[in-house]
């Protein structure tokens, strides 16, 4: 609870500090300042919640469950990370340096509610605060038409989503009567089952498939993935997506579970198209960006499998698979807008001129594919093992791990390109020290998080 | 009470053959005239129920407001060439089947719900009083909240509709041309 | 009108029968006029009253221009404090019912709501010239 108001009051505050510093410099670095606050906010809720006893805030509005905190505190950790990487790329893109960082701590405040909420009235404000303040950074590069045309289609197409969300929400609610997720579970275990509750949770699936882009509701995502600035892309495909999984899992968990046998089937089979379409289009892709986004689709393909799991393991997994996927797409973005030429091309010869940069990409590419001794492959194998535990869907899990080693031929191109290929690569901004820095102890996140996963795992 | 009925009946055939023209006209400027009949039957819906204060807010708010935005929006645009792209047969047929699958699936559960007699006696659920008391009690949390998702529009009104000085945009170019 | 006579106490849907009624009056008395008008009046079209009438002066160019993006900046703003207002409603019913909490309570957004008004004013969003 503490973190959801110090993160508002961190968004006001730099809405102020534009007006009142020109200085873009010290606006980053005072946002820096407030995420490296937040994370110690967030951490303060966690060590005062006990693990066993979730409180219930506001009338039942929040349930601060140890986990919901503990993903809190990951996520935060990983803003952090994408400020100290990326706040000189976010002085690029346009006049408003503060208005952006104010609008991700906005973001942040979303992020919390979808993690703790525990009545369908504050999951829809999560997502909406979640969204809104994404679509405005999506069209942030105002001289650029692609970033005014990715924000007007994420807007129109998020804002039908939402519409969807809203009619599953009014079903859910005619059947059961009441907003209450967890006082929900009673009503819907009855045998006497409202069908209205069962196209409800369909709407819901639909609305959830949409904003994790989930195949066949992932169209906008290349086009907006593409469009955005590069600095926010990195953030929307992060941070937002595992928010969005995260309130995904934590509805169909907590309220849904019982009914397990209407939907599983349903999301297996998007799960299935989300992973086929994933991999296989980016195969395709010229540019490293649009690439970037279909795999996006390919990995909330493996994050749908822990809202399949309905079991105790599933958190463990989506909290590991959120944490790996981020740094390392972080990391990648991270090099990315060092480049000027996004396509693999531009990637020719980078090991020669940039032998750091080349390195860590190479590692945070291995995470992404699943190579052993990085998180990549122990988020892997914690969701499957999560499907595979619930004891059904093989063929699945076999399609998956067929499709991973697909995701291998297009993550190894950029490698290809970077140490085997002749050329001189253009770099649009200078590589720092501070920057390197910050690249390897990404890259030794990575690391750590396959070699030692305990780290980030919580009691569930 | 067969004037409700009666009541009932019109309205919803207004609010859906409304609703059929916003989308069926070709006309953008049709569309948002539509729409704002739609919201005034859905606000006689309201009044049906008893909810006078949702009636008075949805016809301020969005059959005033939020409609006045579309029309600038409408007009924003350049609607001089009717450039509304076709869509091809294909995706046409692959949309009218999906929505025709999900329209079903809607009907079926609906048609099988033990939905209740509509209950036709007043209450007072919808009372302007005892709205403001759920909602400054129970519901509290969301009524600040909602304050978060109002700031970012503000924002996002100033990011993205403000010009951008001059001065940025040529030194911008002038960057370009150093390049 | 027994209906209108007994439900004068209660609060229900029928106490805006006349309202109702009032409404279709108006507009009924409107629109008949406009038919009727419409229907009896003599009609001479001739090529000079067939075209747009523009205060007299011959009619340039496309009615249909883009317009500023200055005007959808006010009304969008118009729009938040607009629900912002509609909040009030239910609050000024239920004033001395909720006492000194909800008064903090709406204290609480109301602040929320004159940062964004200060940030909108100090950022220039309601300078028309610029």
């Amino acid at each position: 609870m503490k973190a959801i108001i110090a993160t508002t009051v961190f968004g006001v505050i730099m809405m102020f500090a534009g007006l009142w510093v020109n200085d873009k410099k010290s606006i980053a670095g005072l946002a820096t300042f407030l995420f490296a606050a937040l994370l110690g906010v967030t951490i303060w809720d966690l060590t005062t919640t006990s693990v066993n006893s979730p409180k219930s805030l506001f009338n039942d509005m929040l349930r601060s469950e140890h986990y919901s905190l503990w993903f809190n505190t990951i996520m935060t950790g990983c803003s952090l990370l994408y400020v100290l990487l990326m706040g000189k790329e976010v002085q690029k893109v346009g006049k408003y340096v503060s208005e952006y960082f104010a609008l991700i701590f906005f973001i942040l405040c979303g992020l919390y509610l979808l993690s703790m909420y525990n009545n369908l009235l504050m999951m829809f404000i999560g997502i909406e605060i979640l969204s809104i303040p994404q679509y405005i950074l999506a069209g942030s590069d105002k001289r650029n038409l692609k970033s005014s045309e990715a924000s007007l289609k994420y807007f129109l197409m998020g804002a039908f989503s939402t519409g969807i969300l809203l009619m599953g929400i009014t079903l859910l609610y005619g059947a059961a009567r009441t907003f209450n997720i967890t006082e929900m579970v009673t009503l819907m275990h009855s045998d006497a089952l409202n069908p209205l509750a069962l196209a409800g949770i369909l709407f819901i699936m639909i609305a959830f498939s949409f904003k994790v882009s989930a195949a066949p509701m992932h169209m906008w995502t290349p086009d907006v993935y593409d469009g955005s600035p590069t600095v926010f892309t990195a953030f929307m495909a992060t941070v937002v997506k595992s928010a969005a999984f995260f309130a995904f899992l934590r509805l169909f968990q907590v309220s849904f579970n019982s009914l397990s046998e209407h939907w599983v089937m349903v999301l297996a089979i998007i799960t299935a198209a989300t992973l086929l379409v994933g991999n296989v289009t980016a195969v395709f892709q010229q540019s490293v960006k649009r690439m970037l986004a279909y795999s996006s689709i390919a990995q909330a393909g493996f994050m749908l499998f822990a809202v399949l799991a309905v079991n105790a393991v599933a958190w463990q997994g989506i909290i590991i698979y959120a944490v790996a996927y981020s740094v390392a797409t972080i990391g990648i973005f991270a090099v990315l807008v060092k480049l000027k030429d996004y396509t693999y091309d531009g990637f020719n010869g980078l090991a020669q001129r940039e032998p750091l940069l080349a390195f860590v990409t190479t590692i945070f590419l291995f995470s992404l594919a699943g190579i052993p001794l990085t998180g990549g492959f122990m988020a892997k194998y914690y969701v499957l093992l999560a499907v595979v535990q619930q004891g059904q869907l093989m063929w699945l899990v076999i399609f998956a791990l067929l499709m991973a080693a697909i995701s291998v031929y297009y993550y190894f191109r950029v490698i290809i390109a970077m140490y085997f290929k002749a050329g001189t690569p253009e770099i649009s901004s200078p590589v720092t020290g501070g920057d390197k820095f910050m690249l390897v102890v990404t890259c030794a996140l990575v690391i750590l998080l396959g070699v030692l996963p305990q780290l980030f795992l919580t009691k569930v | 009470m067969e004037l409700y009925d009666i009541l009932f009946w019109v309205l919803s055939a207004i609010a859906v053959s409304c609703a059929l023209g916003v989308i069926l006209s070709r006309n953008p400027v049709n569309s948002v005239l539509f729409l704002i009949l739609t919201f005034f039957a859905i606000s006689g819906h309201y009044v049906l129920m008893n909810a006078q204060f949702l009636a008075i807010v949805n016809i301020i708010v969005y059959a005033g407001a939020i409609m006045v935005l579309f029309l600038f929006v409408i007009m924003l645009m350049n609607l001089n060439a009717d450039v509304e792209p076709q869509k091809g047969q294909l995706v046409q047929l692959a949309g009218v089947i999906s929505g025709g699958i999900l329209f079903l699936v809607v009907l079926a559960s609906i048609k099988t719900a033990k939905a209740e007699i509509m209950d036709k006696t007043s209450t007072d659920i919808g009372l302007i009083s005892n709205l403001g008391k759920v909602l400054f009690k129970e519901y509290v949390l969301p009524f600040e909240i909602s304050s978060v998702l109002f700031l970012s529009a503000m924002i996002g009104a100033i990011v993205i509709g403000k010009k951008e000085e001059v001065k940025t945009s040529a030194t911008a170019k002038m960057e370009h041309v150093s390049e | 009108m027994d209906v209108l006579m007994l439900s004068a106490e209660q609060n229900t849907p029928f106490n805006y029968f006349p309202i109702a009624l009032q409404l279709v009056i108006a507009v009924g008395f409107v629109v008949v006029m406009m038919l009727v008008s419409h229907l009896l009046g003599p009609k001479r079209k001739t090529e000079d009253k067939l075209i747009n009438f523009e205060s007299g002066i011959p009619s340039v160019g496309n009615a249909r221009q883009p317009m500023g993006i200055k005007y959808f900046l006010v009304a969008i703003l118009f729009v938040l404090f607009d629900v912002e207002v509609i909040f009030f409603y239910p609050y000024a019913v239920n004033f001395k019912y909720l006492g000194k909490e909800g008064f903090l309570e709406v204290v609480l957004f109301v602040a929320f709501f004159l940062c964004g008004f200060i940030y909108i004013v100090k950022r220039g969003a309601l300078e028309w010239e610029d």
